[in-house]
């Protein structure tokens, strides 16, 4: 348990989420506040671009409703980086249908990510931004959790929906991928 | 450069880099990166990217936690059954009301019937028997002598149709049957022995 600022214990999640179950709003705020950022990023990492303080939002919102059906068995940011994977999916098959284009896969994420520009200035964010458009939105996914988010495997196989297996080969070949793109430029 | 074969080395970089590892097994990853080249340009990899994050917004706290509704507790199941017990209810008092109504609707119909059941130049009337169980001592004498046919020993509380019920309707007769069942006592479908009498013996 990492000391908080004021040198107290920090408080694991499960202490502040009963601490808000019995009633204590404050909790909910160190809750949002721990991990709000790391679910931004996660947000903009996949691809997202507009509304990702409104992703988040609708994240902590839907997950605060069913905390009773958290029961500690992952991490509470791994069970919030998947429900807010379900959402970003949500809103772009909506996007997708408001579009009427034909069905999307691959190509679809790495044209949202591509999206980005401009929101990365320096040069080497924008060699890592094109190395990783040259990943499939699995290999990303995987590998910006991994990386950028510091999850375990069996965590990122838990958000993404896959195995562990599964999960290590994709960063592997990530990591083959970018290393060669960055080596290359 | 030789390629790295130290797998389980190779899973731990992003930890290391997350300061995610346990003291031992830090060390132990930070020896061998000072001896693998391969390991070496992973870890630079895995730190640009990690530092190249891309840009995301800061996200107003305040303005997320007011939009958490407030926690409400699950009803345990245990207490389910109360709210069943209430519905239950409700239906049993709906069933009674149509039924009692449905009840007068069918008796009202049957007016003419049940008027004459209750008296009115019944076709069909139910009349109590006379009390026979203490006859006079003449009256059995006399009856002793003149029954030559087998008749039905009156029970002392029991009825008699006083009319055949060929005429009646289906509905009629159901209601005649109810009616019967509310009475103390019925005739009982078999008839008493007969005893008949030739001498003054049985006396």
């Amino acid at each position: 348990m990492n000391p908080s600022p004021e040198g107290r214990p920090e408080e694991t999640d499960m202490e502040l989420i009963n601490r808000w179950r019995a009633g204590d709003g404050r909790a909910a705020t160190r809750l949002v506040g721990r991990h709000s950022q790391a679910l931004a990023r996660f947000a903009a990492s996949a691809g997202e671009r507009d509304g990702i303080e409104e992703l988040v939002q609708d994240t902590f919102v839907r997950a605060f409703a069913s905390l009773d059906s958290f029961r500690g068995a992952s991490t509470l940011r791994t069970w919030l980086f998947t429900i807010e994977r379900r959402l970003m999916l949500d809103r772009r098959r909506a996007e997708r249908r408001s579009r009427e284009t034909v069905p999307v896969e691959e190509s679809d994420h790495v044209s949202e990510y591509g999206a980005l520009d401009g929101l990365i200035a320096e040069e080497a964010q924008e060699r890592v931004r094109k190395s990783l458009d040259a990943l499939s939105p699995t290999q990303r996914e995987v590998f910006t959790l991994r990386v950028q988010q510091g999850l375990s495997y069996r965590e990122i196989a838990e958000v993404v929906g896959s195995t562990e297996g599964a999960a290590r080969v994709h960063y592997h070949n990530a990591l083959k991928t970018v290393k060669e793109f960055l080596k290359d430029e | 450069m030789n390629k790295c074969t130290e797998s389980d080395i190779q899973e731990m970089l992003p930890d290391l880099l997350h300061r995610a590892l346990a003291a031992g097994e830090r060390q132990r990853v930070e020896a061998h990166l000072a001896t693998c080249e391969s390991c070496q340009e992973d870890l630079e990899v895995l730190r640009t990217v990690k530092s190249a994050a891309v840009f995301a917004p800061a996200i107003d706290v305040d303005s997320v936690v007011r939009q958490i509704p407030p926690y409400r507790t699950i009803v345990p199941a245990t207490e389910r059954p109360a709210r069943t017990r209430v519905v239950s209810w409700l239906v049993a008092a709906s069933l009674a009301v149509v039924v009692l109504g449905g009840g007068s609707i069918l008796l009202q119909s049957n007016g003419p019937l049940t008027s004459r059941a209750r008296g009115q130049q019944p076709a069909l009337s139910i009349a109590k028997v006379p009390d026979a169980t203490k006859p006079s001592l003449a009256e059995s004498v006399a009856r002793s002598r003149t029954i030559v046919q087998p008749t039905i020993a009156p029970h002392p509380h029991a009825l008699a149709l006083a009319a055949d019920a060929d005429g009646l309707s289906d509905g009629s007769l159901v209601q005649l049957m109810n009616d019967m069942d509310g009475f103390d006592a019925l005739p009982g479908s078999e008839p008493d022995p007969v005893i008949s009498v030739d001498s003054g013996d049985s006396l």
